[in-house]
């Protein structure tokens, strides 16, 4: 049991990976600052970084919100796993939709709806749910927009057109600092949630920190992750809510950055996507002439809405049919097996591929001066 | 329990943060960027220099073993 809720968990980080790897990467693919290939595999190298820098928040994912111990409910594996369940798959619908959803909303909804069905209502801390998780939610979308579109206005004001290319070489460190700070944040989720496992299954004791081959395993799995590129939702966030420009996208990763750096820093956990799809939407709203797609950002706040109670209700479903026992399991198994494939097979019938989001490198400041002033370009007689 | 002056505090810190490394990289660019004649280009630079420090700084918030190498700077 132990090993298959492991295994699920590798799994749930692997989708973490790919799901998020457009926090970062999508406004640098999206201006052609990196080519997308070249993103996510400094995506992927920074979260295997960043997995390995701290383990602070890997004991927060049990930090009150599922009360435990003597008072409340002992959770067990087999409820980590049904939560699990419903993260992963919640996680591949939205993929498949192109959502950028929050993959630790995913998580935390599918183990509060698992020990609902485990351990009924009282077994939730409703006070920390809002304080810590729904809150926060709302508010950092907002900040970061706010931030975002300050900064583009800024941006914009101080800078001729045609030095603006300039910002593209500014975003590849912007966006790493944001790949570097989701390494620290999210690989340590699954790390929480494997340590929890063993610590519930007897492995290990409680109050102690991860075992080094967690740590392992994990980074390992949401660099691959990240590395195999969500290009549904790098579309969704690049190009889908607004044209963005080198400027706009260096604005918005700095302010995605500073918000995320802020928070954490003061002890709010909260979720990269948000951050990120709040920033592109304030970048688009800060200059002029842009337009922001509201009917895609509604879509994408609906998604936000639903995350929670949808993988929560997942979650319970799967932990009403893991309380049979270990056919339940098995059921649990074979069922979200079949689904997954689904979803994979699904998806394969509209790819959207690294070579689908290519940027022509002079698709946004026309090159008239640029040819006569600077380098002129090689092939031309 | 929400705690408003922590979100105030984060407000304020991602908007001086954000904003200033999207204000000294403008400059930057503005004064050492392309179609300038050279004239305040060292202040452009100083411009960049600063973006760099502040980003650094990000880097300590993250990497909290940084932070000495940085502060001895």
């Amino acid at each position: 049991m132990v090993a298959l809720v492991i295994a699920l968990a590798l799994f749930f980080d692997f989708t973490n990976g790919f799901h998020d790897t457009a926090n970062a990467m999508a406004t640098p693919i999206a201006t052609g600052a990196l080519s997308p290939k070249v993103a996510v595999g400094i995506a992927a190298v920074l979260n295997l970084v960043g997995a390995f820098i701290s383990t602070t928040v890997a004991n927060t994912i049990s930090g009150g919100l599922i009360n435990e111990g003597p008072s409340g409910v002992l959770i067990t594996p087999t409820l980590i796993f049904a939560g699990l369940l419903g993260a992963v798959l919640w996680n591949l619908v939205t993929w498949v939709l192109g959502l950028p959803s929050s993959s630790s909303h995913a998580l935390f909804g599918g183990l509060i709806g698992a020990a609902i069905v485990g351990a009924g209502f009282d077994s939730i801390n409703l006070s920390v749910l809002l304080s810590k998780i729904v809150l926060p939610a709302v508010l950092a979308p907002i900040t970061a927009g706010l931030v975002s579109f300050l900064a583009t206005r800024l941006a914009y004001k101080v800078t001729k057109k045609r030095q603006r290319e300039g910002f593209r070489v500014g975003q590849i460190f912007t966006s790493s600092l944001v790949s570097l700070a989701h390494g620290t944040n999210d690989a340590q989720k699954t790390m929480g949630v494997i340590t929890l496992t063993l610590i519930a299954g007897g492995f290990q004791k409680s109050n102690t920190q991860p075992e080094f081959w967690v740590i392992l395993v994990c980074a390992v799995a949401i660099a691959l992750g990240t590395y195999s590129g969500g290009w549904r939702i790098i579309k969704t966030l690049g190009k889908g809510i607004t044209e963005i420009e080198p400027g706009q996208g260096f604005a918005a990763e700095a302010a995605t950055t500073a918000t995320i750096l802020a928070s954490t820093h003061l002890g709010f956990a909260l979720s990269t996507t948000q951050v990120a799809s709040g920033s592109v939407i304030g970048t688009g709203i800060g200059r002029k002439g842009a337009s922001v797609r509201w009917r895609t950002a509604g879509r994408i706040a609906l998604g936000w809405l639903i995350t929670i109670p949808a993988a929560a209700v997942v979650g319970a479903i799967a932990a009403f049919v893991a309380g049979a026992g270990p056919i339940g399991i098995g059921v649990d198994a074979v069922v979200a097996t079949v689904i997954i494939v689904g979803i994979f097979v699904y998806s394969r019938r509209s790819r959207v591929t690294s070579h689908s989001l290519a940027v022509e490198p002079t698709q946004f400041v026309r090159p008239k001066k640029r040819q006569k002033s600077k380098r002129p370009s090689r092939g031309t007689p | 329990m929400i705690e408003w002056g922590n979100f105030l505090l984060v407000l304020v810190g991602s908007i001086v943060g954000g904003c200033g490394v999207v204000l000294l990289f403008s400059l930057g660019l503005r004064f050492a960027g392309p179609e300038t004649d050279g004239r305040w280009r060292a202040l452009g630079v100083i411009c960049f220099v600063l973006c760099g420090l502040l980003i650094a700084a990000g880097v300590c918030l993250i990497i909290p073993a940084f932070a000495p190498f940085f502060a001895s700077l």
